[in-house]
């Protein structure tokens, strides 16, 4: 049995492991952006006093003319087009509540619900009865967002095959502002598993499936034993996914892949000492660094 | 906020766990939590900690006209309000529904069972009587609410003295504090609330639920009872079928728990008096503890260990010959080492160090006091002088110990465990990391130590 021990020790800010030149503007609510009054102001200021002032504390991102504060801690805000992973909390009477991180609770309508068996056709009173037999509380889906209303409530659908329940994986829950937004969300790695980045913060981890299943549209779980070591592969995933997060990566299928090849040598567990966690980020950075330089 | 939900694997965790009569924090099937009863410095004022959950209570009184048609009776007026502090999921608008229950539950165990005499305060029948208010506010929600509000109600309620009245013929004088003693409340029972939540359809029961076992179960029974055994209120919700002696057992259990609640607090009231008395500190401040982490504290478990002698003895007979044991440890980086190798607990392998026992034996107790002595010199005098004393220690250790074989003392099972060295000065750490990387590098003979003896598996 091994037992570790730790002392104490002072946490070394983070730009300075970074040793990044470029510095974000970062500002705090009542910090002054700007004082020229010719910019348009965008989300997260207000004006007061002549001054552009910040209202949310995250970095300042400018277009042209028009600033805005992108806050680094918050809540998922929907835009129309993003994945989304969720649970449902509710069951009602044509729609069920889907619970996103987000201010309100998104929704999903059973007429945006794939029928089994691919049916096209005018949801009928049956439908609404059974509803509980295609999702119950606490199931999780994914599902892309249709419509935002205007309280900022998101409208979901899971119109598509490739939508609809999760069967066994992992879900770890992060921040929505470290999920890089790309082309799409759903990777299969060739490291032996899949991910579905949501850009809800939700990411879920789970083995590949063998084949496609094509009739199924995405209601009947999966629950055949997953095997050793695909549940290994999930679990350093996992495990490099929340290494990422702490150190405040953002996330998208290449990091994390060059996460996880930085972490082989280590054992699976040892991923998340905060000593092995910074030297296989710091390694992945440079590997993303030289990627792109 | 929204609460978060809970996911599927949680939940069934816990009911799993429940079904094999297991809690998430080591209780039994009947425990309560740990309760603190603490009082502030005005009289009816009091802090209950059944766990975390947290309830404040106070008393106030104040004289009014009473209601029409009863006119030689107080008035009694509960109030128990959910802080947003409590839980994310309490806000201003959105509590209605818990705390209705909860009002309601309350007044029915405090005022219909008439627990305070309501006739001794009146004041002047018709025109004047004492209108006592009792508020309570729920601090922290760990679960369980209900049995900390009525534990805080009838705590602040024994606690509260109200000014002295005096009545001649048509003028009534209202004492001040100061002119006179301020009179307790008449009060002839203490109601105690005992809740029971049910899962798996009254199948298992838990008393004092906390807050996940609260999410998970089916329906609640709360029993109002006192120390005499006579049930006040006894409410079932959540819509479980419970079978009567299922209802008989509980209230049975409520008996016991009761008279134990009760007994503990009228020591905490007995206490606050003494102290009142003997012109001591009394209040919040002198029960907060100072200088003492108090975050994210585990509180201890009590484990039975009243067969660890017999398991222990059986271990050894079965154990099998030990395997190679690696002893030096693994320094990974300042601060932290590894001890041990990972792989599979070798502590049933006694047969070789049983051995060296007598060889051993004398020696590693002149050792052991050495190291003691040196570990207070340490800790008054940070010097190099400790380098020196460890760095003999760890050649003199060297010497006894040949090879990797363990070393133990007398017949207790242990294995090597090795202290690391602080750095000199901890409270230097922040400023000069890199100067204590360097002085590490030379000091890095580890103080091998012994174990104390561990209760088997």
């Amino acid at each position: 049995m091994a037992m570790e021990m730790r002392l104490p020790a002072a946490r070394k800010p983070l730009s300075e492991r970074l040793g990044r030149d470029t510095k974000k503007h970062l500002v705090v609510p009542g910090d002054t952006i700007t004082t020229d009054t010719g910019f348009m102001r965008g989300h997260g200021t207000y004006m007061g006093e002549e001054k552009l002032i910040a209202s949310v504390a995250g970095s300042v991102e400018r277009v042209n003319k028009l600033i805005c504060v992108k806050a680094l801690k918050t809540r998922y805000i929907g835009e129309v087009g993003d994945i989304v992973v969720g649970r449902i909390t509710e069951v009602q009477q044509k729609r069920w509540k889907v619970e996103t991180n987000s201010r309100l609770d998104s929704v999903l309508l059973l007429s945006s619900m794939n029928l089994p068996g691919g049916e096209l056709r005018r949801r009928s009173a049956e439908d609404e009865l059974a509803m509980r037999g295609f999702l119950q509380e606490g199931d999780l889906i994914s599902a892309e967002v249709q419509a935002v209303f205007s309280d900022g409530a998101v409208s979901l659908h899971t119109r598509s095959l490739k939508y609809g329940k999760l069967g066994q994986g992992v879900l770890v829950q992060v921040s929505p502002s470290l999920v890089k937004r790309q082309k799409t969300h759903f990777h299969d790695l060739p490291c032996g598993a899949s991910v579905i980045l949501g850009n809800n913060g939700f990411i879920w981890i789970y083995p590949t499936p063998e084949h496609k299943e094509e009739e199924a549209g995405g209601f009947t779980a999966n629950l055949e034993p997953v095997s050793l070591a695909d549940r290994e592969v999930i679990s350093r995933l996992r495990n490099c996914v929340i290494s990422l997060v702490t150190q405040r990566m953002m996330l998208y299928d290449t990091s994390i892949l060059y996460c996880y090849e930085a972490s082989l040598p280590h054992q699976i567990k040892d991923i998340l000492k905060p000593e092995i966690m910074e030297e296989i980020v710091m390694e992945t950075r440079q590997r993303l660094l030289e990627q792109e330089g | 906020m929204k609460e978060t939900p809970l996911s599927n694997c949680e939940r069934r965790f816990l009911l799993r766990a429940i079904e094999e009569k297991k809690r998430l924090d080591g209780r039994q099937t009947y425990d309560y939590r740990n309760i603190r009863i603490s009082f502030g410095t005005d009289y009816g004022c009091c802090v209950v900690e059944l766990g975390k959950t947290r309830v404040l209570g106070q008393v106030s009184c104040e004289l009014v006209s009473p209601k029409l048609n009863r006119a030689t009776e107080g008035i009694l007026f509960f109030n128990l309000e959910l802080s947003q502090m409590a839980a994310p999921a309490f806000e201003p608008g959105r509590q209605s529904d818990l705390l209705v229950k909860l009002n309601r539950l309350l007044e029915r165990c405090l005022r219909n069972s008439k627990c305070i005499d309501t006739e001794s305060l009146c004041v002047v029948a018709g025109e004047k009587v004492w209108q006592i208010r009792v508020d309570l506010h729920l601090l922290n929600h760990d679960g369980n609410i209900i049995d900390a509000a009525s534990i805080a109600a009838i705590v602040a309620l024994c606690h509260f003295r109200r000014p002295d009245v005096s009545v001649q013929g048509d003028e009534i004088t209202l004492y001040t504090p100061e002119e006179r003693d301020p009179v307790p409340l008449s009060i002839h029972h203490m109601p105690i609330c005992v809740s029971f939540a049910f899962f798996q359809q009254g199948t298992y029961l838990l008393v004092d639920p906390n807050e996940r076992e609260e999410r998970v179960m089916d329906g609640l029974l709360v029993i109002a009872m006192n120390k005499h055994r006579e049930i006040c209120t006894i409410q079932s919700s959540g819509g479980i079928m419970l079978l009567k002696d299922q209802v008989l057992r509980c209230s049975k259990i409520a008996g016991v728990k009761v008279a134990e609640i009760t007994e503990l607090i009228l020591k905490a009231l007995e206490n606050d008096q003494k102290v009142r008395k003997e012109g001591g500190k009394f209040g919040f401040a002198e029960s907060i503890a100072n200088q003492r982490i108090t975050a994210f504290k585990m509180e201890k478990a009590p484990i039975d260990t009243s067969d660890v002698e017999e398991k222990a003895e059986e271990i050894i007979a079965e154990a099998e010959p030990p395997s190679e044991v690696v002893s030096t440890p693994v320094l990974w980086t300042p601060g932290t080492a590894q001890i041990g190798e990972g792989v599979e607990n070798s502590w049933g392998d006694l047969e070789d160090s049983e051995k060296e026992d007598d060889e051993g034996g004398g020696d590693e107790a002149i050792i052991l006091d050495s190291i003691k002595m040196d570990t207070g010199v340490e800790v008054s005098d940070i010097g190099s002088q400790e380098q020196k004393s460890y760095k003999e220690l760890g050649t003199r250790l060297a010497e006894k110990t040949e090879g990797d074989a363990p070393i133990i003392l007398s017949d207790s099972e242990e294995e090597e465990m090795i202290i690391l060295e602080p750095d000199k000065n901890p409270k230097k750490i922040r400023t000069q990391t890199t100067s204590a990387k360097q002085e590490k590098a030379p000091s890095k003979k580890p103080v091998k130590r012994r174990k104390k003896k561990r209760a088997a598996n």
